[in-house]
């Protein structure tokens, strides 16, 4: 009874988004209000300031130009000290002014409260992994409305910078430390992606930079609360048989920038004719250390299957470099467990079935149904 | 001879003398084997123009390529190493060099009225390290191009697979010498051959601004030849400096480059203050206002600019405290350069003002740099700067600054002492529309970019949000009409060196000295050591008809120097 008297609460005062206007796209997080009003401020010191400037430079030049034949003017000041101090040091107060707002402000933006809740958050050459207490994993970040959210962030390569326009908020995720942001939003979206607040990378990380973009997608505590539990359980809920065409395309969405399907190069080797490489592996060289598919794989070998063999290669890319191609790939060890790799394997083993995007092309048979 | 000066009224007397540097020797080795600081200046002003002019091909092709969202005309890969060919060319190659060391060369040691630089050979081998470092550059490419963007940030930058990083890293690193060689001739000569009677608050401004840039370049070049060797040492014997990886911290590297990078966005803009001084106190024909305060305000600068270099880095994982502090520090800066735009300002006002083309230049200097400095608020602003960081903000901020203020001034100040370099006159109306058109062209590149960087476009992107379009289709149009004030611009200067009139000694009516030398100056410079005033006393100039324009009467002239002599301060106390 109560709980549903606070939700018509919260529902009867729902905020909204703040508007966008000429400068600032729409806002919907706590630190909107205090940036917006800092950047508007500013602003109006600028306006005031670029006036007085060109101004007095418009009406001077139109005023004192010279006209034929007359005569240099020596009647202007040299120098005037009182003027000269003047602005010198009223620029000064307004700097130092504007200095101890931002900083205000900045303290807001950076000291997340006690009781935040806590994702994880992975940046990888070109993507992004959001991890939750309980063992979720997601593609997009989801939070819970109303309650102040902190990311805990770090790389798995080189720099990215986790960025959300419409929260106001950013930060490098540095490899080797971890970075923290933090934020509330009181403003649900639901699960549609086309309404979620974007998510960029703002420190250039190479080839996929521009499309290292995610959503950020705000659901009531509620609606929240049941996510995280599909979300948790989604890959032990799919059944053994249906494993590589139901989970596999998900997953497969963070290999293809660098893998195809079909056989289109990329900066790694195409998943095309890869299970017949490696289940039957022949001599010829194949690595950048003259090593064969044969030299690694079978019984007695490093790997004595070629499951061995792929499940490494994700978890320790770079310990065999198929040629011509570098080091490049992140480990996905820690996001991607045993049942994870076994979807991308079996969808490796049925790759006819899939299209060059990664959808199955297949109907579900009648036996699994 | 073309070259030969038409007697004129007003002209000095070294008028009759046929041999000026362009004519003293001839042939390809009496160029590159000059210790003649003009001869060299030329050459790195043709060099710099080169480098720009493909610098700026690649920012057309750039700017085409984000006509629209995704692929337009080249592949990811490509229009990365497009955005850092066009970063590094254009600091590296262009605006660090452009105006210390192409027109600074040509004019410190005129204004001093010394023959050369202190060290001539220092000079010259200083040009072969810029041809040196574009050679390496250029080398990259052939080496498969890099794609770190310009700041060479790691570990991005020891992993990248492009081939191009390490040779690209040699350039700059030989690049960093010939900028510190020529810091270190600059500082030299102005103390040790300034003339008789030019005390340190009599040089031009444009001195006092050259005499700061080389400050700044001595000491801050060599910590990016450290930075680069490590990075080289790091890629190429992978000993663990940066990649965490190797247990190395990649915050240290931003430290280390900003500590250069900072500082040497004084290095281009600096000079180019010290240009507009010149500019306007010579085409409005009146004393600069506030000559100490503008000098000064070239040292503060300098000073300042080393303790600023974490605002580069406030969402980097840098410590609160230190991000408090700089941004504390950051806002110091803001001051000098106010006071020199109120003085700039106050400078019109009564004076006499002849919209010449380097008046323009300098008008549209003012404008700009008003633009790219008041934005400096918004991303010295902790807070403010969280949202603005890295989008497009910061990339039509920095373009404010480095192109329409430093570039604008080199360009301006190209036009001003144009007749001096090359005996010729130009079309002044031609220069001026080539003004306009590229002001035009500019401001709607780049402002709009202010808004795509407010409204959460970050920079560095290939592919974009199909919301941001509108402002990245105006922006592009905005840099197409850019090229073509360029291209008007070139057309002028072509058109002057084949037809132009050849040029009086003093075209604008200036007093600094090197208008009192003939166009293009002798040899030597000077045959006796010239006389000095007071650099902006404008109260000998007269009207002079044929000219349509001001030049110096010889009568008055000798009569304020006199008076001068008699240890009176004509005007002003400069």
């Amino acid at each position: 009874m109560l709980s549903i008297a606070s939700m018509l609460i919260a529902q009867a005062a729902a905020p909204t988004a703040t508007p966008a206007d000429f400068w600032l796209p729409s806002g919907a997080s706590n630190h909107v209000a205090g940036v917006d009003t800092m950047f508007h401020w500013i602003n109006y010191i600028c306006y005031f300031f670029f006036v007085l400037v060109v101004g007095m430079m418009v009406v001077f030049v139109w005023k004192y130009r010279a006209k034929e034949g007359s005569k240099i003017r020596l009647d202007g000041l040299t120098h005037h000290q009182g003027l000269e101090l003047s602005w010198t040091i009223i620029p000064l107060l307004i700097c130092i002014g504007i200095f101890f707002f931002g900083f205000r402000g900045f303290v807001d933006l950076t000291t997340p409260p006690k009781n935040s809740f806590d994702v994880n958050v992975t940046a990888f050459k070109w993507g992004w992994t959001f991890k939750y207490p309980n063992g979720a994993q997601s593609d997009n970040l989801v939070v819970p409305a109303g309650r102040p959210v902190r990311l805990v962030m770090r790389s798995n390569d080189v720099l990215h910078s986790c960025y959300i326009p419409a929260f106001r908020v950013k930060r490098d995720l540095v490899p080797g430390r971890f970075s923290t942001l933090w934020f509330q939003s009181d403003v649900p979206t639901g699960l549609d992606e086309s309404k979620g607040y974007h998510l960029f990378c703002t420190e250039y990380c190479g080839t996929g930079h521009s499309n290292m973009n995610r959503k950020v997608l705000v659901l009531e505590q509620p609606e929240f609360d049941g996510w995280l539990t599909k979300q948790a359980a989604w890959l032990d809920e799919i059944p053994d048989e249906e494993l590589y065409f139901k989970a596999g395309p998900k997953l497969y969405a963070r290999c293809q920038q660098c893998h195809s399907i079909d056989g289109t190069a990329g900066l790694g080797p195409s998943w095309k004719g890869i299970w017949e490489r490696v289940s039957n592996p022949t001599g010829s060289s194949a690595f950048t250390d003259g090593k064969s598919y044969a030299d690694l794989i079978g019984p007695g070998k490093e790997y004595a299957t070629p499951e061995d063999y792929i499940r490494d290669s994700i978890y320790n890319p770079g310990k065999h470099l198929v040629a011509p191609y570098g080091n490049v790939m992140p480990t996905f060890k820690g996001q991607l467990n045993d049942r994870g790799v076994e979807a991308v394997i079996g969808m490796m083993k049925h790759l006819d079935e899939f299209d060059a995007k990664g959808a199955w092309t297949k109907s579900v048979p009648v036996a699994t149904k | 001879m073309s070259t030969v000066t038409a007697p004129r009224p007003h002209a000095v007397d070294h008028v009759d003398v046929p041999d000026n540097y362009l004519t003293h020797s001839r042939g390809f080795l009496s160029w590159i084997l000059t210790l003649d600081h003009k001869r060299i200046g030329v050459m790195y002003m043709g060099a710099v123009l080169v480098s720009f002019f493909v610098g700026g091909t690649f920012a057309l092709l750039l700017r085409t390529e984000l006509l629209t969202p995704g692929r337009t005309i080249v592949s990811a890969d490509t229009y990365n190493q497009f955005f850092t060919l066009h970063g590094a060319i254009m600091v590296f190659l262009v605006i660090i060099p452009s105006i210390p060391a192409a027109l600074g060369n040509f004019v410190l040691p005129i204004m001093l009225g010394a023959k050369d630089v202190a060290f001539p050979r220092l000079n010259l081998f200083s040009f072969w390290l810029w041809l040196a470092g574009a050679g390496f550059t250029l080398y990259s490419l052939a080496a498969g191009g890099f794609d770190t963007g310009w700041t060479f940030y790691t570990p991005y930058s020891t992993t990248t697979t492009t081939g191009g990083v390490i040779p690209v890293l040699t350039g700059v690193f030989i690049l960093g010498f010939s900028s510190i060689f020529t810091g270190l001739n600059f500082i030299v000569t102005v103390h040790k051959l300034r003339p008789p009677g030019m005390t340190w608050f009599r040089m031009p401004l444009f001195l006092w601004a050259l005499y700061s840039t080389a400050i700044i370049q001595v000491l801050a070049t060599p910590v990016l030849a450290i930075t680069l060797c490590l990075l080289i040492v790091e890629r190429l014997l992978n000993i663990g400096i940066f990649n965490p990886s190797m247990g190395g911290d990649p915050v240290l590297y931003q430290h280390f480059f900003w500590f250069y990078s900072h500082p040497a966005v004084y290095i281009m803009i600096v000079p180019a203050m010290g240009i507009i001084s010149e500019l306007i106190a010579v085409h409005a024909h009146r004393q600069i206002f506030g000559y100490r305060f503008i000098a000064f305000s070239s040292i503060a600068i300098a000073m300042f600019s080393f303790l600023v270099w974490g605002h580069h880095m406030f969402t980097s994982g840098q410590s609160g405290l230190m991000n408090t502090i700089f941004s504390l520090i950051s806002f110091s800066v803001a001051i000098p350069s106010a006071v020199k735009t109120f003085n700039w300002t106050m400078t019109l006002y009564k004076g006499t003002i002849s919209l010449t083309a380097p008046m323009m230049y300098a008008l549209a200097f003012l404008f700009l740099f008003t633009i790219g400095g008041l934005t400096g608020i918004h991303l010295a602003t902790l807070n403010t700067d969280v949202h603005l960081h890295d989008t497009y903000f910061v990339v039509a901020h920095f373009h404010y600054v480095m192109m329409g203020s430093a570039l604008i001034a080199m360009i301006g100040g190209l036009h001003h002492w144009w007749p001096k370099m090359t005996g010729k006159m130009y079309d002044e109306k031609l220069a001026i529309a080539g003004c306009i058109i590229i002001f035009i062209g500019f401001n709607l590149t780049f402002f709009t970019q202010f808004m795509l960087g407010s409204q959460g476009m970050p920079r560095r992107y290939y592919d974009y949000q199909p919301e941001f379009q509108v402002y990245h289709v105006i922006s592009t149009i905005g840099s197409y009409i850019m090229g073509i004030g360029f291209l008007t611009t070139a057309v002028c200067f072509v058109q002057s060196l084949r037809s132009g009139a050849p040029a009086p000694a003093n075209p604008w009516g200036g007093r600094s000295l090197e208008w009192q030398c003939t166009s293009p100056p002798p040899h030597d410079n000077f045959k006796t050591t010239p006389r000095v005033g007071n650099p902006y006393d404008f109260s000998m100039l007269q009207w002079n008809p044929a000219e349509k324009g001001y030049d110096v009467d010889p009568a008055r002239e000798a009569a304020a120097f006199a008076a001068e002599m008699q240890g009176e301060h004509a005007r002003g106390h400069v």
